[in-house]
């Protein structure tokens, strides 16, 4: 597979499950909203007020696997894996391309894509704009 | 209505090769009283909707060069990465100055050329063909495949470097010096230019988008409609782009490369906050 089909078929995976997931999670809570006045999970609102934060944030994995661990699963949490997905896909399109770049033995694309991969993890803990 | 905002910005998103949060940002803060914190977390998640959505279909249809946007995109998150060190230590406002002055002077040339389809008869930069960042791509207006051929690569490359420099000191956006250094500096055709840039804005912003996670600052009730419309935008922006010719594209870019060097000018000089 060519590195331009690569990257292109793991953008719009990303994208169609990340869709699927927001749209999913958007219908859940609709339904949720109209079977109860509080369709938002206690716990996760009141550690959120706790923390000085919206309600309706989700700010770190753990918090997310937690409110997913439960059942149902928040409907919000299923959203919000709708977004992380969305927001990781590109990193995982360099890693898609850097495979087909290897497959390929272009190394000056390899070196590219992992010298990329290394700038986004930096970026990520610098808060570097986009 | 946030929804078919959205649909509507990530349209000219893929067409324009920008991230849409020059147009989002100011709707959501203005029209819909998003807090700025909310809209700046909703912008990033477009940004990365739009790539998505309009670099799969540019990849696939042989518009954006994925050498090209890898390539560059090196030399943007290296000046994302240093501006962001350089926070503090760097006058930002002088080179807002530098950057508004720049834009002005890329705005005069794109009126220059603004009736130039494709760049002919260039010689190819020996750099370009090391890294193979030359390309051809099937042009269905002018009905054939436009072989073309990047030139000035260092100089292209020391632009991506100063918007990513930019991007970092001020954490904005930079799709729109991406295309210019593209389509100004590099001489490609508008649309490969646009194309890439939309590959490559969402390498660019994927690096700060967990931090605004983090921050609390992405707002899922906020922040979904806006990747929702903002997909689905981006999705036919790339089935519209391919019946536009370069010209048309140019035209449509000019504006935006006027007010952001106005803006960029008046922020640089203070009389804009």
């Amino acid at each position: 597979m060519t590195p331009e089909r690569a990257v292109s078929r793991v953008l719009f995976l990303g994208g169609f499950l990340a869709v699927a997931l927001m749209i999913g999670g958007l219908a859940a809570l609709e339904l949720r909203a109209l079977r109860t006045a509080h369709p938002l999970d206690i716990a996760h609102v009141v550690e959120n007020r706790e923390a000085g934060r919206s309600v309706d944030v989700f700010v770190s994995v753990p918090q997310l696997a937690r409110a997913l661990a439960r059942w149902p699963p928040s409907p919000l949490a299923v959203i919000v894996v709708g977004i992380v997905v969305l927001l990781a896909t590109p990193a995982v399109g360099v890693v898609a391309a850097l495979i087909a770049f290897a497959r390929e033995h272009d190394r000056r694309y390899v070196v590219i894509c992992v010298a990329l991969l290394v700038g986004l993890v930096t970026g990520f803990f610098l808060n570097v704009g986009g | 209505m946030i929804l078919g905002t959205s649909t509507v910005a990530g349209v000219l998103g893929a067409i324009l090769g920008l991230g849409g949060g020059i147009l989002l940002v100011p709707l959501l803060t203005l029209f819909f009283g998003v807090s700025l914190p909310y809209a700046m977390g909703a912008s990033v998640l477009s940004v990365i909707a739009t790539s998505c959505g309009a670099a799969a279909g540019h990849l696939s249809s042989g518009l954006a060069n994925i050498r090209l946007g890898l390539f560059l995109a090196l030399f943007t998150v290296t000046g994302a990465l240093a501006g962001a060190n350089l926070v503090g230590v760097m006058p930002a406002r002088a080179l807002q100055t530098l950057f508004g002055l720049a834009l002005a002077y890329s705005a005069f040339v794109t009126i220059r050329q603004l009736h130039v389809e494709v760049v002919d008869s260039l010689v190819a930069d020996p750099l370009a063909q090391r890294f193979g960042l030359d390309g051809v791509y099937g042009d269905r207006v002018l009905g054939r495949d436009v072989a073309y051929h990047a030139v000035h690569v260092r100089a292209g490359a020391a632009v991506m470097f100063g918007a990513g420099l930019l991007s970092g000191l001020l954490g904005i956006g930079s799709g729109a010096f991406k295309v210019l250094a593209m389509d100004t500096v590099m001489r490609l055709p508008m649309k490969v230019s646009t194309a890439t840039s939309n590959f490559m804005i969402g390498l660019t912003a994927a690096a700060s988008a967990g931090v605004y996670f983090g921050r609390g600052d992405i707002h899922p009730v906020i922040a979904t409609p806006v990747a929702l419309g903002v997909l689905v935008g981006s999705f036919v922006g790339t089935r519209v782009i391919g019946r536009l010719s370069n010209t048309t594209v140019r035209k449509l870019f000019l504006p935006i490369v006027l007010y952001l060097a106005l803006s960029m000018l008046l922020h640089g000089l203070g009389v804009l906050r």
